[in-house]
């Protein structure tokens, strides 16, 4: 065996070493528990951008291990003279530009279904202030702030987000939802959550002292239990 | 590239090279509008900032290495965090770079100065001024700026913001950004009038390049950054209301004319270092620089698109649904541009014979750690994931491979690969790859945990955390720690050569004919006006 050779298999085994652990690591479980129709799209979107580009990366970062090991200074090595090939430079022109014509179908069709609210089951409204949330249920009359926000699982939400003071941010991660909340604007998402279950967020855009606390905090009921929590809120309120 | 010289008196110049007697002391340097001693003081300067920028940092490391620490208080984390941004974009990064081309280029191209030297200094003195006002503000009461480098409206206004820290922030600046301007317009003339003759635009080495690109990005975003923060300046003095609402202005407005100057401005700071690299990687591989003319295009791409990509900061605010789409491809699209230049570096290296000096080392790591911000970068102007990630710590990850992976290894490159130049003097060897290593590791070890904390759904421009988060963030503050190790070794090394190190030749790396420019055929350092004689190219 020549000394080209003998690296070649440990390389490999590396790599694929290297691949295992991003598997397995909260990488390869990001958003670890997407509930929403987006957010599993969102993951989807991610898994395919990795795999295209992850080719890239290998490619490159693989080039320069070699050629570092490879073209070592050494007694005897004289560097070669080529500095040039027009052929070479259209392929890595080329390739990677198609490359990332082919990643932007899924992108786009991913990002119009995201922005495309469909009919919804319940309507409200989310306002950001410094530095908690409020949240409003115009059709039933609620309105609360400082508490989480409660919908009915399997539902289609539909939510108008603004602020009444700075820029704020609604950031659910487990939703694949983040919408600035803009004073003197109202932005529009949807989310339908697909399981039972408290779920944590926090505002991502800097608000201020407190921004670290500004905490998101919704729970997903069964419809019944909705019905009932809107009629205390009710009377309550 | 081609820097054989003929030396060829050429009889009017001659005489300029004993004008006026030298000064000596302080005098020297307060009077001088010498663009070598001027580079020196940039250089010095900006690496002051970097330490104040770094000392910032490692106290955020310091508050985050556990979730529930009181180190220091939520208000003054924001205030150091906001310094960090910037002091590390606009007095550190973006002057270093300006620094070590006015040293650099001048001479590369064969000229005894820049081209208008007194406007030079000028745009140094400007800078003192402008990250005073920024350091002082932190003893003010009420703080300095708090919102963020970015400074966003209404946290902006006199109402969220009344202390005079933000007012400071602004003046400090615009002043930067007018001394930015006045070395654009003088970099640009410079190299598209002093070059020395039979040195055609082509045959300029691939630094001088960069630096042409990135001063004309300069001149023409810088302006735009201006115009925001005068109108953020008159909302908060005179209540002019651009951005607020109710006055009929909007928040949003300022997040476009912001980002239409700060996404090329990483343009501004990672190019200059493409071109270091695209020096040093030839000068230790005793190859010429692959593909010198896609390079050149590759860079002047980057800058064209460079100024089409900055909604995709924005992808989140609510911006229309076609303009997204329109930033979204565009950021991909850039991509291959800078896809050109790994590549062409990568062909350079190969077939080379290698020498691991230490710039050699910064520029592969360099290498190594652009393409996973180039990589991360093509994920993030994915509109959704650009959702489910923008504003965590994923995009802090991303934009350190960038500007710590990209501009920082780069200008460790440079400053090593012109130290021998710029003091006389040899550094420790040993001690530079030790720092390098140091670095590297130190590097990954901070912010690739970052990485995961954004996609666990950390939000940035926190001073405490969720205990979910807890791992990732021990390992970026134990990273934190080996950079600082790092750093240090740095410091000792670069003041212990300046003080103690051997005189060093002409040309310390042994350049091969085709990859020596001009700056290895003169004395470390230089001599007043550079050349005796003005070489010509052949």
């Amino acid at each position: 065996m020549t000394t080209r050779h003998r690296w070649a298999p440990f390389l490999a085994l590396g790599l694929i070493f290297a691949a295992q652990a991003l598997w397995a690591s909260p990488a390869g479980a990001w958003l670890i528990n997407p509930v929403t129709p987006v957010a599993h799209e969102v993951r989807t979107l991610f898994w395919k951008a990795f795999g295209i580009t992850m080719f890239f990366f290998l490619l490159a970062e693989g080039i320069l291990f070699v050629a570092v090991i490879k073209f070592r200074a050494r007694p005897g090595r004289v560097a070669a003279k080529w500095h040039e090939n027009l052929r070479l430079e259209l392929v890595w022109t080329a390739i990677p530009a198609l490359a990332m014509v082919i990643l932007s179908g899924p992108a786009f069709s991913t990002m119009k279904y995201m922005e495309t609210i469909p009919k919804s089951d319940v309507q409200i409204e989310i306002v950001g202030h410094q530095w908690f949330w409020e949240y409003r249920y115009p059709k039933y009359g609620v309105v609360y702030a400082n508490e989480p926000l409660v919908i009915p699982v399997g539902k289609t939400v539909a939510a108008n987000v603004t602020s009444i003071d700075v820029v704020h941010s609604w950031f659910v991660p487990d939703f694949g939802i983040k919408m600035d909340a803009n004073p003197g604007r109202i932005n529009h998402i949807w989310f339908q959550a697909e399981k039972l279950g408290k779920y944590e967020g926090q505002c991502a855009e800097l608000c201020g002292v407190l921004h670290a606390q500004m905490f998101i905090n919704v729970n997903v009921v069964t419809p019944e239990e909705f019905e009932r929590w809107i009629e205390q809120k009710k009377k309550g309120a | 590239m081609e820097a054989g010289t003929i030396a060829r008196p050429i009889p009017h110049q001659e005489a300029a090279a004993h004008v006026r007697k030298p000064r000596t002391g302080i005098l020297k340097w307060l009077l001088t509008t010498d663009h070598k001693l001027i580079g020196v003081m940039y250089i010095w300067l900006s690496f002051f900032f970097f330490c104040v920028a770094g000392i910032f940092a490692m106290v955020m490391r310091a508050q985050l290495s556990a979730p529930g620490l009181h180190l220091v208080h939520p208000e003054v984390y924001n205030q150091i965090m906001s310094l960090h941004g910037t002091f590390m974009v606009f007095f550190f990064t973006i002057p270093i770079m300006a620094g070590i081309a006015n040293y650099v280029v001048p001479i590369q191209i064969g000229a005894r100065d820049m081209a208008f030297p007194r406007v030079n200094a000028v745009s140094f003195w400007m800078l003192v001024p402008a990250g005073t006002f920024m350091l002082v503000s932190l003893f003010l009461k009420g703080g300095s700026a708090a919102a963020g480098w970015t400074s966003y409206p209404p946290l902006t206004d006199r109402q969220f913001s009344p202390g005079a820290g933000m007012d400071l922030w602004i003046l400090g600046l615009h002043i930067a950004g007018a001394s930015s301007i006045l070395g654009a317009i003088n970099f640009v003339v410079t190299i598209l009038n002093l070059r020395s003759p039979g040195m055609s635009l082509m045959k300029m080495p691939m630094f001088c390049w960069n630096v042409i690109i990135t001063q004309t990005i300069v001149l023409f975003a810088t302006p735009v950054l201006a115009g925001a923060l005068t109108m953020l300046l008159t909302d908060r003095l005179f209540g002019t209301g651009f951005f607020h609402p109710p006055a009929g202005g909007d928040p949003v407005l300022y997040q476009h004319l912001f980002w239409f100057y700060s996404h090329p401005a990483v343009y501004i700071m990672v190019l200059p270092g493409m071109g270091m690299v695209s020096q040093i990687l030839p000068a230790f591989s005793g190859k010429h620089l692959f593909g010198y003319k896609g390079m050149v295009l590759a860079t002047a791409g980057i800058g064209i698109i460079g100024f089409m990509v900055w909604g995709h900061h924005m992808f989140a605010t609510g911006i229309d649904y076609r303009l997204r789409q329109f930033f979204s491809f565009a950021s991909m699209v850039i991509a291959v541009p800078t896809g050109i230049k790994i590549w062409s570096w990568l062909a350079t290296i190969w077939g080379g014979s290698l020498r691991f000096k230490t710039p050699m080392l910064f520029a592969l790591g360099f290498i190594a750690l652009f393409i996973i911000g180039g990589i991360t970068g093509v994920w993030l102007a994915l509109v959704p994931f650009d959702v489910q990630v923008h504003d965590t710590y994923f995009v802090v990850a991303h934009l350190h491979y960038v500007l710590f992976g990209g501009s920082l290894m780069s200008i460790m490159a440079g400053i090593y690969y012109w130290f021998p130049k710029i003091s006389g003097k040899l550094y420790n060897e040993f001690w530079g790859k030790v720092h390098f290593w140091l670095t590297f590791i130190g590097m990954n070890l901070t912010f690739m945990p970052m990485h995961m904390m954004g996609m666990l759904g950390m939000p940035r421009r926190i001073y405490t955390y969720r205990p979910e988060f807890a791992i990732w963030n021990h390992i970026a503050s134990a990273g934190a720690a080996v950079l600082l190790v790092g750093m240090t070794i740095f410091v000792l090394n670069m003041l212990l050569s300046l003080w103690r190190g051997k005189p060093s030749p002409k040309d310390p790396w042994d350049h091969s004919d085709e990859t020596r420019t001009l700056e290895w055929t003169v004395t470390s350092p230089p001599p007043p006006e550079n050349f005796h004689v003005i070489p010509v190219i052949r």
